[in-house]
């Protein structure tokens, strides 16, 4: 097709505001960023070459990088598992046609739609050493409820006190207590993710198997996971880019300032620039991030490219 | 496993989830009905709001009606802590983003979908790239940008007498929002005008529209159901956003949902005003489970759509 003149200013109105605002506010930062990275610069005075001092400093000053870093494996590694976890397990139940299963999936989801911000907030709450923090109270009277079996069918124990209320918000457990928030605003997310896959499975599949005396978990194992490799591949993804992204709820839980203890790599980028004005420092982990967000996408695109299995 | 207990045990997975997720929302929504000093008397039960005063407050005057502390919570939230004003620069601020989102995406994605010219290929891959664009990565130097680009721009402007003003602004925001938004969105949009016949552009052609009109009257319509996918994802996201709206808000009557309740919340910590708290967290809960409840079939079908095409 050869175009005409009006044509081709018809595509150039149309191609210019989304090439220029996208070429201004994300491709140029992008590649200040990287130059940022090999410079020493406070944001004030001149900016001076530093090469890859930056990087060598992320590994060498001092260990808050790595435990940074640690921090966002932790997330990854139970946050993500269990997220994945969870709501496999649930797409499964929904998926051998449950009643009710429209309500489940609404139900399940919604932690999705929320504010990031409002979920770290309504958790802090949740987490509360006070009277009405739902978590220790539920706690507690767990634990007198078994130490109230435990003296009424006569046994002389004491069960210790297991340091009830547990300060589940302060720094140094602040990492392990995002996990369950995590899994509670997630798992919704994927479960809708894998069922759709499911739903796209013939039942004659399922027929089959059960004619020959398969069971629920057999054909769980054998049919679905097989079949639904490809949307799973996906999910590991998303869990794994989220992870290393993750700033908001730990950001807000610390109330804007988080510590050694409950750093990732996302906070201390932010506290380096913003509090501390080294920008070369923060502009490095965000490099990091970026070549580790960069390298997980190219995996698993490597992954799911191989034989997909047709049916 | 008999086949009915095992159903029963199905449904108590299923139900305790469920309970999971709804009850601490049903909790958070009471707990912004109660007075302070109710959250500390009676943090799990109906609110006195329902049952009236407890017996021993009834005749005590310094103790308010429940229906007073429904109003002191949500008037201190709304006025006095802002939440109004918060409340509409998210409006402001995420409806001029989609509007710009969805023109600017949409004319981009039809270009490159719907005619043949040299670059093509290599412009959508330069939009779509952007999708791996972390925001962490672009946020420092857009934060410098923002000044050289008001200045540049305040000269450029200066004759209509009118001023650029990135920093601190709705503006720097919003042109954030769109172009770091465009990638997704021409991803989705160019695959649903792909899917549409080229005779209904030849026709209208024919016809004697051009090219603007074909675009408006014809496939803009027709790519309806892809425009709503875009908008619903993008309307979640940026509404919800926090780490831009951080860096780029100081003043307080600028600030959108998120980073308003952030702020308060730790004032209202500090204070121990339980009630302001809770109420302000409801005021930004609702509004999207409204929408997610009106909206809920399509958002769904947009996130699988996305997630399976991406």
């Amino acid at each position: 097709m050869k175009l005409k003149r009006d044509q081709k200013w018809f595509l150039l109105v149309f191609l210019s505001p989304a090439f220029i605002l996208f070429t201004v506010f994300a491709a140029l930062p992008t590649l200040r960023a990287l130059g940022f990275s090999l410079q020493k610069w406070d944001g004030l005075s001149e900016p001076r070459w530093a090469g890859l001092k930056n990087f060598a400093d992320l590994f060498q000053q001092s260990d808050l990088f790595l435990n940074a870093l640690s921090h966002n494996v932790i997330i990854m590694v139970f946050g993500g598992g269990l997220t994945l976890l969870t709501s496999l397990c649930f797409a499964a139940l929904i998926h051998r046609r449950v009643r009710g299963a429209g309500l489940f999936r609404v139900t399940f989801f919604f932690p999705n739609v929320l504010s990031s911000v409002a979920i770290a907030l309504l958790w802090v709450l949740l987490y509360s050493t006070t009277e009405f923090g739902v978590i220790n109270n539920g706690l507690i009277a767990l634990r007198g409820g078994v130490q109230g079996l435990l003296d009424y069918w006569g046994f002389k124990i004491t069960l210790p006190d297991f340091g009830l209320p547990f300060p589940f918000t302060e720094s140094s457990y602040l990492i392990w207590s995002v996990i369950p928030i995590m899994v509670w605003t997630a798992t919704g997310f994927y479960m809708v993710l894998f069922l759709a896959a499911m739903e796209n499975i013939p039942e004659t599949f399922y027929e089959a198997a059960t004619l020959d005396g398969a069971s629920g978990t057999a054909q769980f194992f054998h049919i679905t996971l097989p079949l639904i490799r490809e949307v799973l591949t996906v999910g590991l993804v998303f869990l794994v880019i989220f992870s290393l992204k993750f700033f908001d709820t730990i950001w807000v839980m610390e109330n804007q300032w988080p510590r050694k203890e409950s750093h990732v790599m996302a906070t201390l980028l932010y506290q380096k620039v913003f509090s501390e004005y080294n920008v070369g420092y923060g502009s490095a982990v965000a490099v990091v991030l970026f070549v580790l967000v960069f390298l997980a996408t190219l995996v698993t695109l490597r992954l799911s490219r191989r034989e997909a299995l047709e049916y | 496993m008999g086949g009915r207990l095992k159903n029963a045990l199905v449904y108590t997975v299923l139900i305790l989830w469920m309970l999971v997720v709804v009850l601490p929302l049903v909790w958070t929504v009471f707990n912004s009905l109660r007075s302070s000093l109710e959250v500390t008397e009676n943090p799990f039960g109906i609110p006195w709001l329902f049952t009236g005063l407890p017996e021993k407050y009834v005749d005590e005057p310094a103790i308010p009606a429940p229906i007073d502390s429904v109003q002191t919570n949500y008037r201190k939230a709304w006025t006095d802590s802002h939440f109004g004003d918060f409340f509409l620069n998210s409006i402001i601020v995420t409806s001029l983003s989609l509007v710009g989102i969805l023109a600017f995406g949409a004319m981009a994605a039809y270009a490159l979908a719907r005619f043949q010219f040299r670059g093509n290929r290599v412009l959508l891959l330069y939009f779509i790239s952007g999708m791996m664009i972390p925001a962490q990565l672009v946020l420092v130097p857009l934060f410098f940008q923002f000044t050289y680009i008001s200045e540049w721009g305040s000269a450029l402007l200066e004759p209509f007498g009118y001023q650029l003003k990135l920093h601190d602004s709705h503006t720097g925001l919003i042109l954030v929002y769109i172009a770091l938004s465009l990638p997704f969105t021409i991803l989705v949009l160019t695959g649903f005008f792909k899917s549409l016949p080229s005779t209904l552009r030849e026709a209208g052609i024919i016809d004697g529209c051009g090219e603007y009109r074909v675009f408006w009257h014809i496939m803009l319509p027709l790519a309806r159901p892809g425009l709503v996918t875009a908008a619903i994802l993008n309307f979640l996201g940026i509404w919800n956003e926090y780490l831009f709206a951080l860096v780029f808000l100081t003043t307080e009557e600028k600030k959108t949902l998120p980073l308003g309740l952030a702020s308060v919340s730790i004032q209202a910590q500090y204070k121990t005003d339980y009630g302001l708290m809770f109420a302000g967290l409801v005021i930004v809960l609702i509004p999207t489970l409204a929408v997610y409840l009106v909206l809920q079939r399509q958002l769904t079908r947009g996130i699988t759509v996305g997630a399976l095409k991406g």
